[in-house]
């Protein structure tokens, strides 16, 4: 969230935007997205579909650890053209090389 | 005399009947005949008339005539409970395949020693990682996640015992950690992007049907031999479907992997872009 060009070229460039700041309608909110919804009684009802879970993947028999040895060197990809990597026609290519299934 | 030995055991009667304050009032002495509760629970009943409550609550206490409380003491007579020595206690049972081991280095130590902490690679490049699938990013992922529990496992015992040193070597292996998961995040995001830039220059391919009746893919080889190899090509089809149903129940992510995303899934999200 970040506070018009107007403002930034103001005050807020070194201060940090509040909902005291602006008008009505500014939802600032902490990055955690909902998890359920008020009543009108001013009460909170959790909605455990909207409850994120975090499902890890077995794991055993998994050999990469998060570290690679410092004697094999950073490696780079070599690639002819200017995308590189982000290449739709190189995607394509592949996709084709590998049957065209999937 | 006969007075002064009720008296101790008027304060208990007291004590036993104070549910209501009209029974606790009333002259223990007196007979239910001569009673004049009732008369004076009848008095000034006008409104705004005061109360008919006492409301000295420890009216009839007195350390000279012994009384004691008017409320029942917390005490009792039963023997306290002697504690049992740790040593003669059952052993907890815990589960030895407990994910929360996952958050120490091992069974017996609680944080890793600096010397150990600073033997660590560096992380993953980017171009490393364009070469794994879904499931291997999705698994380090979680590897990489783990070994931060574990990093910030040590801080805490650092923190807590006041170790000393070390901090400098968990900062070091953590920030590889956190490059290698900001890789993973690189690569997903570009393999998304591409992906979705090949759906679109697909549409354009001759070689390419999005439409979703036949073959996704007809190679322009087969287009200009006509009839001729509709046998083998058949083939080559049926075995190409056989590897397709042995691969697909490994490639039902929760997020597809553009590279191992079946062709009707891809097709069903072509008309969206």
């Amino acid at each position: 969230m970040q506070p018009t060009r107007v403002l930034q070229a103001l005050r807020y460039r070194r201060l940090r935007l509040t909902t005291k700041d602006v008008n009505k309608g500014f939802y600032k909110g902490t990055r955690t997205g909902s998890m359920g919804r008020h009543t009108k009684h001013g009460g909170f009802i959790v909605e455990w579909d909207k409850v994120r879970t975090y499902v890890c993947p077995p794991l055993d028999g998994f050999k990469l650890t998060p570290f690679v040895t410092r004697n094999m060197p950073r490696t780079f990809g070599q690639y002819e053209t200017k995308l590189g990597p982000k290449d739709p026609a190189m995607y394509l290519a592949r996709w084709k090389s590998e049957n065209g299934l999937d | 005399m006969a007075a002064a030995a009720m008296r101790p055991s008027m304060g208990a009667l007291g004590r036993i009947s104070s549910s209501t304050p009209a029974v606790a009032l009333r002259p223990l002495t007196q007979t239910a005949s001569l009673s004049t509760t009732a008369a004076l629970l009848k008095r000034h009943k006008y409104p705004g008339a005061r109360d008919n409550k006492d409301h000295n609550k420890k009216r009839g206490e007195s350390a000279l005539r012994r009384t004691g409380t008017r409320w029942r003491l917390s005490m009792s007579d039963e023997p306290l409970p002697r504690p049992v020595p740790r040593s003669e206690l059952p052993a907890i049972e815990t589960d030895p395949d407990h994910g929360l081991w996952d958050f120490f280095p091992n069974r017996t130590t609680v944080a890793n020693p600096p010397e150990e902490d600073a033997k660590h690679g560096r992380s993953w490049s980017v171009e490393e990682l364009r070469h794994k699938s879904w499931d291997d990013l999705h698994r380090l992922w979680w590897v990489c996640a783990k070994e931060r529990n574990r990093i910030a496992t040590g801080n805490w015992e650092r923190n807590k015992r006041r170790l000393g040193f070390g901090e400098a070597e968990a900062t070091g292996r953590d920030r590889e950690v956190r490059a290698t998961m900001r890789a993973i995040k690189h690569t997903l995001t570009e393999r998304m992007y591409t992906w979705q830039d090949a759906v679109k220059e697909a549409t354009n391919d001759p070689e390419i049907n999005l439409s979703g009746d036949g073959p996704a893919f007809t190679p322009r080889d087969y287009l200009e031999e006509g009839e001729a190899g509709v046998a083998e090509e058949d083939q080559v089809a049926e075995a190409a479907e056989e590897t397709a149903e042995k691969t697909e129940p490994a490639t039902t992510a929760a997020i597809p992997d553009p590279t191992t995303i079946p062709a009707s899934k891809a097709q069903a999200e072509a008309p969206r872009l």
